[in-house]
């Protein structure tokens, strides 16, 4: 009878929190600390599957099972950090962290483990002891909301406890609803960013320190900003100049540093999609699952060591040749694996043909058909990745008959079949030339010189811009401006979660310059940009007065529309 | 411009064949992982798997009425019928039927005595037709191998090749099955290292193939085939080895000189020794490597790895009784060791090979292997011998004898229950 009970009360807290949740949304002003009123929520930011379990793994120990599937990500201008912000939830998803809410407040608080993740211990396991139970909402509430609870927020949290101990007879177990609760709370699944009057600048805003603090924190970490952080928000120290500096001194320093720019490459360099990769086994039989994470792992290795390890030029990206291999990628490049490791360093030779990180067995293999190569895609996908250039969608009544029906041989020449099209041509010229250098690599990235018996042309002319095969292509693009550009505007709007406009091309210019000055590093890069007010600067979403006096009321008015 | 042909032999030559520096002993190496390896059983069948052909014109031995083999070995039709009756309690299909051991003279246990009974015989194999090697260099004997050429000297499967475990084509029969599917899940990996002093792989007089084991399994492609160009490691072995000095004519692998050595048998055996043994492998134009292996191995031990894989199973399932599988390698012996002329304790035999291009390294890991020597002075030593086993289970005398069973086998078991 108490389960049921119990039961009847969880689902209504799922509920409650569910309905909650598409207010919330769009009405996130009203979780406003109730000591400021005068806030308002500038942007809305869903965690990713990664940053949900660092999180987790951060607040709670690493020993907390996540078992569960994440809504999909959405990317959007290349970054998945920009798509987050546009993201909701659906009610399949909500029912999905709801379960996972439960599951991990079930193992936070397991009689193994509530001694180490309870802050009190309670008068008495079988009844209600509200300063406990009230340590531990505030404790956990400020790290999973990264800020402090409001009242209101504190007293439903305490609530719930309250009734889920009367009717459980068990203390733990109404701290377990408390904290479902928590995690399935919009605060915690999305980084809801507010902005407060600027008392530097009349009718300014300024991002409030708690959102500087999760800024920073997951461009560094790619997690919730720790007690530390949390701390320095709560003194106004983040407001400061100097206070601002020592955290990101602090962040950049510390060797977490790593995963958070590993994020930021996965999220730029698009390395994602290996779960669902699909190849002809009868044309590429040795590639299965392992060699699809292989590959994957293997582009994250060698931009993480590269780019952060060694801390090198970010255009040897496009030329370096020093890479990791395991034994099913040393097969699938046809070298030999020499280490008792699972992996290890490898440098491929000059004969190999290789040339940086598009191309690897990862990039050639995502970026291809089930059987068979595509220049236009890998062409697309280098200049969408690496330039910021994106390529629009073909036409809807595109004729693929040129290419499909094309009895030539090479790619090339079936391409240039689909050339004579004068629609197309617009967008293959620019597309396919990069794709076609790399027509030496098949649809699983193995090296060949031949297609269907004739010797495979490499050549490429790229508006003049002449180079061959996949090392002229990596030169290419390593003395290419737009790739250094490129990179610096993504790591803005990775962090910033918004694409810097026309507005800001002389603080864009200048950060290109700053990271060309300080030798192309990316860690130095991160720094640089995080230190410059840029990257805290509000942008009011539309329709909303600038006027910070009176903005206020008009997102309030809005969100009630809404809501209505 | 290239052709196909000739360019697929060039990215094989480039992957698989590692051009040395001068200083290294070897000049060219290749290298390659088994990926199956059987007897050499030259199937002439006309269709199928066991059907009957110009080799085996009767096919293979037929199913037995064992009721009626348990009779003429002297049980009462009353005793045989309950013996082979599934009801009985002692017929553990884990075990089979261990009283079936028991049907010498005197009951005696004809898998370790097999001469205490009369030889049942095996289906003959006629044929004169067979694939190995000419171990004795004598054309005017042995057989005429599928090509033509005379003096194969296979009479392994002259005795053998009409039984149902061996009979098939390439890569069909149920034993070939049975042990390349283990190999190829993991069981064991042998790879092969070729290194030759000369400038031309494809013409070498001085050339040396090692056999090895290594601790790294085969992977399977997604068309369930093994992949090529893995790399594995040596494991150095206390017996697995077999080094072989040989040339190469035309691009095919042949002995110099015969040699001894042992290998991991694809069968119940598990040591494939062979003396005089010889090579004649083929690297083919697509980077691959096929041939056989071919020399005199001890009968005795083929005979008993089919007994202790549980005896009464191999004869339920192989549809043979074991004491005719004991008299025809003795018949069909056809070597002894220099020194002992008494007695033929060896029998020609051939294994036929498949290797794919692969890279080995040295047991370290650190280098490719480019020279071919032995590594057992890096082994460990082989662990005591703990008799035969079938899984977990003690094989004794041929049989898996649960000591806790209410019905016990034997010479004088009671076999009728009581009434």
């Amino acid at each position: 009878m108490k389960s049921a009970r119990l039961f009847v009360l969880t689902t209504a807290i799922g509920l409650g929190l569910s309905a909650a949740l598409c207010s919330h949304a769009v009405s996130a002003n009203d979780s406003v600390n109730d000591n400021d009123d005068s806030s308002l929520v500038v942007a809305v930011r869903r965690l990713t599957e990664p940053q949900y379990r660092q999180s987790i793994a951060d607040v709670f120990g690493d020993t907390i099972q996540i078992s569960g599937r994440f809504e999909p990500e959405r990317r959007e201008l290349g970054l998945q950090a920009l798509g987050s912000a546009t993201l909701s939830l659906t009610a399949a998803g909500f029912e999905q962290y709801f379960t996972l809410a439960q599951d991990i407040s079930r193992q936070v608080l397991s009689e193994q483990q509530r001694a180490t993740s309870t802050p009190c211990t309670p008068a008495s396991v079988s009844s209600f002891d509200q300063d406990c139970a009230a340590q531990f909402i505030n404790h956990y509430g400020e790290l999973l909301f990264r800020r402090p609870l409001s009242t209101a927020e504190l007293d439903a949290r305490l609530a719930a406890a309250a009734s889920g101990t009367q009717q459980s007879g068990d203390f733990y177990t109404g701290l377990q609803l408390a904290l479902s609760s928590l995690l399935a709370a919009p605060e915690y699944l999305f980084r809801i960013e507010r902005a407060e009057p600027d008392p530097a600048n009349a009718d300014g805003w300024r991002l409030d320190a708690y959102s500087r603090a999760s800024r920073l924190s997951f461009l560094f970490w790619n997690s919730a900003p720790d007690a530390e952080l949390l701390a320095a928000a709560a003194s106004g120290e983040l407001l400061t100049n100097e206070g601002l500096q020592s955290q990101i001194a602090r962040l950049s320093e510390s060797p977490r540093v790593q995963e958070g720019i590993q994020a930021f490459l996965i999220d730029m360099m698009q390395i994602d999609g290996f779960d669902n990769m699909v190849k002809e086994s009868s044309i590429y039989p040795k590639f299965n699952q392992l060699v699809a994470d292989s590959a994957e792992q293997q582009m994250i290795r060698t931009l993480v060591d590269l780019l952060v390890v060694k801390e090198r030029d970010y255009r040897e990206i496009f030329t370096s040749n020093e890479t990791f291999l395991n034994r099913p990628l040393a097969a699938i490049y046809q070298v030999p694996f020499a280490s008792s490791e699972e992996w290890a360093p490898y440098t491929f030779p000059e004969s190999a043909e290789r040339s940086g990180i598009f191309s690897q067995i990862g990039f050639l293999s995502l970026y291809a058909h089930p059987g068979t190569s595509s220049p236009t895609i890998r062409g697309i996908k280098l200049h969408e990745i690496f330039l910021c250039e994106h390529t629009p969608e073909p036409p809807a009544d595109v004729d693929f008959s040129a290419v499909v029906d094309s009895d030539a041989a090479t790619s090339r020449e079936r391409l240039l079949d689909h050339m004579s099209n004068p629609g197309c041509i617009v967008c293959h010229q620019r597309s396919d030339p990069p794709g076609l250098a790399l027509e030496h690599f098949d649809g699983l990235g193995q090296l060949r010189k031949f297609e269907n018996g004739q010797l495979i042309d490499v050549t490429a002319d790229l508006f003049g811009n002449k180079f061959v095969g996949a090392q002229g292509l990596g030169k290419f693009l390593y003395n290419d401006p737009r790739a250094s550009s490129c990179l610096v505007r993504n790591v803005y709007a990775y962090g910033a979660a918004r694409m810097p406009g026309s507005a800001e091309r002389t603080y864009i210019n200048t950060q290109i310059e700053q990271f060309a000055g300080n030798g192309y590093r990316v860690p130095a890069l991160f720094s640089q940009i995080a230190r410059t007010p840029e990257f805290f600067k509000v942008v009011l979403p539309q329709g909303v007065a600038k006027n910070a006096s009176s903005a206020p009321d008009t997102a309030r008015a809005q969100s009630q529309q809404q809501g209505e | 411009m290239l052709n196909r042909t000739e360019f697929v032999k060039a990215v094989f030559l480039s992957a698989t064949t590692l051009v040395l520096p001068l200083t290294t002993h070897a000049e060219w190496q290749r290298s390659y992982v088994i990926e199956w390896n059987e007897p050499a059983m030259y199937f002439a069948g006309e269709s199928g798997i066991e059907g009957p052909g110009s080799d085996c014109p009767q096919g293979v031995n037929p199913e037995l009425e064992w009721v009626e083999v348990l009779i003429r070995a002297g049980y009462t039709r009353e005793e045989a019928e309950w013996l082979r009756n599934p009801a009985n309690p002692s017929r553990n299909p884990s075990h089979g039927q261990n009283q079936m051991a028991f049907r010498g003279k005197d009951r005696a246990n004809v898998y370790v005595n097999p001469t205490s009974y009369p030889d049942p015989g095996l289906v003959p194999m006629t044929g004169n037709v067979a694939e190995g090697l000419n171990l004795d260099g004598n054309t005017d004997t042995g057989l005429v191998s599928p090509t033509g050429e005379p003096g194969i000297d296979n009479t392994f499967y002259q005795t053998l090749g009409c039984w149902k475990t061996y009979r098939g084509p390439e890569r069909l029969s149920s034993g070939a099955m049975q042990f390349n599917d283990g190999m190829r899940n993991g069981s064991w990996t042998m790879v092969i290292v070729v290194s030759g002093e000369g400038s031309d792989p494809a013409n070498d007089s001085n050339v040396m193939v090692g056999f090895y084991m290594s601790q790294d399994n085969m992977v399977k492609g997604g068309d369930g085939n093994i992949s090529p160009h893995y790399t594995y490691r040596i494991q150095p072995h206390a017996k697995y080895e077999g080094l072989f000095p040989a040339r190469t004519v035309d691009g095919v692998i042949e002995s110099r000189e015969p040699a001894h050595v042992m290998l991991r048998d694809p069968g119940y055996t598990r040591d494939l020794e062979l003396l005089q043994a010889q090579i004649k492998l083929e690297m083919k134009d697509d980077g691959t490597l096929r041939g056989y292996v071919g020399g005199y191995r001890p009968w005795l031990p083929v005979y008993q790895g089919w007994v202790n894989a549980r005896g009464p199973v191999i004869e339920s399932l192989t549809w043979v009784e074991l004491p005719a599988v004991y008299y025809a390698l003795s018949r069909g012996a056809d070597y002894h060791p220099e020194g002992n002329r008494d007695e033929k304790t060896h029998i020609s035999y051939a294994l036929r090979v498949d290797a794919l291009p692969a890279f080995v390294m040295t047991p370290d890991a650190s280098e490719v292997a480019t020279r071919v020597v032995s590594y057992k002075d890096q082994a460990p030593a082989l662990p005591a011998d703990s008799g035969p086993m079938v899984g977990r289970s003690r094989i004794i005398d041929g049989l898996v004898i649960d000591p806790n069973a209410e019905f016990q086998a034997g010479p004088n078991a009671v076999i009728l229950p009581p009434r």
